[in-house]
């Protein structure tokens, strides 16, 4: 069994591919069937790798060339757990959007490939294969985006591939580098080598230039301003918006989680630590002056990618855990905020968060889910979001950090007031499609399930057992409705209609800004790597 | 670090197309300077796989030159090909729409819209 799934695991990667292309030239509505079959057949085998993997990590050396000279899958515990993630996101995102108008056999064939280059790129273990994956996802993800043909996502699209095709550059540069230096693009490779490097400083330079261009991948601060084009142009449909913004940035955290992994011996915790803070704050002040729903989420997204960064650089255990379990939870909360915005806009034909009223009459399953979603991005009493957060301060364990993950909830929270309006208000019953609702349900109903078997799904997924100390856990919810209380009264009475905020809501700098602050970003990391 | 010559020039090459997608307007150039950038890696990525004067990678007799470099620049130059063909594309039907191709014009336009 163990040598059947490790000799195919590249199974998981080549499946969606094929069947994408196979799609692509058989009937609409066999196509479909033929989708979901494989999708079916791709989550199975997901769990299968995810159980084997828990005891050791699967290897396999394609065309059995090893590591120096071939290209090799891996898939430990983590990168088997992403894939799971993906593989069950994409069947239930493929069965909500079977009656869409603009799922066309074009459609399914770019929504297949990308799953199979996602997953490539969580279990790729050589650097350049990786580079070449995440290549090729850029053009899919840039015609994703682009499949409405809304005259907007035009320049939207552009954007996006331009601005990651120029970070990619620097991820080959820097590779081209570390070949010189070591001679290897093996992740696992490199990590062995790593203990007999004697000259240090010779790697900051390749490294800074390839973390630069993760960085992108993951939004970090500076880096960000691509990243509400991408996921909140109204070209896209709301699934594509949920793959990008619950998916694939998470594959630049992954990146950049194995490369740091692999190069132990440079210490950056600090840097990126500052970095994560401010990107948190950045995210939600810029996601209060948004009044576009899919912008609003978009810069959510970023801020919680901030957050994440942030736990995972605090050089503790629990809260790198906790920054774990983050990457999961938002997964799932912002998928059914994406699919409960693109319901809502379709029903309003409008995208103006403050154009829609009496959402709960109209559509009360979508909003319930839609609530639950909420409840768990604040990071609410017995909701996902409040698991991994309570981990993540219980694990920094200093007054500071405490202040900072509240100040960040607190600007959720207002942000997320506005949106709270939304339900309130009368309307007639629309018509939902059945399908839909139960889909949305189910993932809203997830949200809430995450949060009271936090603990025991951390221990099931990644075999860690947290702890979750129930007076410290009440005194975080005692904080958390504090707060509630104090959004309100800062939005309604501080923000609400100043003119500040729509000078935020216009800044947006173009492809030769964010080129700048790409190497801005870069002349900043290797001045802190030969300083410090 | 020591650095050849060729590796030095693929270094201020680099540089050359990053100076010209922060500075030029023009989305044509743009997809140019990105072309540069790539050309300047494929150098680098040589140059650092042949120093002395070996053989080419095929031939069997002689101390031969790493061949890994090779195989992987031929994939990094179809994969730059693609990434070209695909940017002209979407310029092609963003100049349609627009009727422009000054990157600040096209943010106006979207705006617009």
């Amino acid at each position: 069994m163990e040598i059947l799934l490790t000799r195919y695991l590249y199974i998981l990667i080549l499946l969606p591919i094929f069947i994408g292309i196979l799609v692509y030239f058989v009937p609409k509505k066999f196509g479909i069937v033929l989708c979901i079959i494989a999708q079916v057949i791709h989550a199975g085998y997901s769990v299968m790798v995810f159980i084997s993997s828990k005891s050791n990590p699967l290897l396999i050396a394609l065309g059995g060339w090893n590591a120096p000279v071939g290209i090799e899958l891996f898939a430990d515990n983590l990168s088997a757990v992403m894939v799971l993630l993906v593989s069950f996101l994409f069947l239930i995102l493929l069965l909500f959007n079977i009656h869409r108008h603009y799922v066309n056999n074009l459609f399914l064939m770019l929504f297949l490939i990308f799953e199979g280059l996602m997953c490539a790129i969580f279990l790729c273990d050589d650097l350049f294969t990786i580079f070449v994956m995440v290549e090729v996802s850029t053009i899919v993800v840039s015609l994703l985006i682009m499949s409405k043909r809304d005259s907007r996502s035009m320049y939207d699209g552009m954007i996006y591939l331009l601005v990651n095709i120029f970070s990619m550059t620097f991820f080959l540069f820097g590779l081209a580098m570390l070949y010189k230096q070591t001679g290897t693009f093996s992740l696992r490779l490199l990590k062995t080598i790593m203990s007999d490097v004697t000259n240090v400083k010779a790697l900051y330079l390749p490294y800074s230039f390839i973390l630069t261009s993760v960085c992108l991948k993951a939004a970090l601060m500076p880096l960000f301003s691509w990243l509400p084009k991408a996921h909140g142009t109204p070209g896209a449909p709301s699934v594509v918006s949920a793959t990008l913004s619950g998916l694939y940035v998470k594959g630049g955290i992954y990146l950049y989680l194995r490369i740091t992994n692999a190069f132990y011996i440079i210490d950056t915790q600090d840097f990126f630590l500052v970095c994560g803070i401010i990107t948190a704050f950045v995210g939600f002040a810029l996601a209060i002056a948004q009044s576009d729903i899919k912008l609003i989420l978009a810069y959510h997204t970023v801020s919680q990618l901030g957050l994440i960064m942030m736990a995972l650089n605090m050089g503790s255990e629990v809260a790198y855990w906790g920054g774990v379990y983050h990457i999961l939870s938002h997964a799932l909360f912002k998928t059914v905020l994406f699919l409960a915005a693109g319901m809502m806009i379709e029903e309003y034909k409008t995208r103006n968060i403050h154009e829609m009223h009496g959402v709960f009459k109209r559509m009360p399953w979508v909003s319930g889910a839609a609530i639950c979603a909420i409840l768990g991005i604040t990071g609410a009493p017995f909701f996902n979001g409040s698991i991994s957060k309570y981990l993540i301060s219980h694990g920094s364990n200093n007054l500071l950090f405490d202040i900072i993950l509240i100040i960040i909830t607190l600007g959720t929270l207002i942000s997320f007031v506005k949106f709270l309006k939304v339900f309130t208000g009368n309307g007639k019953r629309a018509k939902v499609p059945k399908l839909r609702s139960i889909i949305i349900v189910l993932l809203g109903g997830m949200c809430l399930l995450g949060g009271l078997m936090g603990a025991d799904i951390i221990e099931i997924l990644f075999g860690y057992s947290a702890h979750v100390n129930a007076s410290e856990y009440t005194l975080k919810a005692g904080i958390f409705i504090v707060s509630v209380i104090a959004s309100y009264f800062i939005y309604f009475k501080l923000l609400k209609g100043k003119s500040f905020l729509s000078k935020i809501r216009d800044f947006d700098i173009g492809i030769n800004g964010i080129a700048l602050s790409i190497v801005i970003f870069f002349a900043v990391l290797t001045g802190y790597l030969y300083i410090i | 670090m020591n650095y050849s010559i060729g590796e030095i020039t693929a270094i201020i090459i680099f540089f050359i197309g990053v100076y010209g997608v922060i500075a030029r307007r023009n989305i044509i150039k743009t997809v140019m300077s990105l072309g540069i950038m790539e050309a300047a890696v494929i150098l680098f990525f040589l140059a650092n796989g042949a120093i002395g004067a070996e053989r080419a990678p095929i031939s069997a007799a002689g101390i031969s030159a790493d061949p890994i470099p090779h195989a992987l620049m031929i994939t990094a130059i179809v994969i730059g090909v693609g990434v070209t063909a695909v940017a002209l594309t979407m310029f092609i039907s963003l100049y349609h729409r627009y009727g422009t191709t000054n990157w600040t014009k096209a943010q106006k336009a979207r705006k617009e819209h």
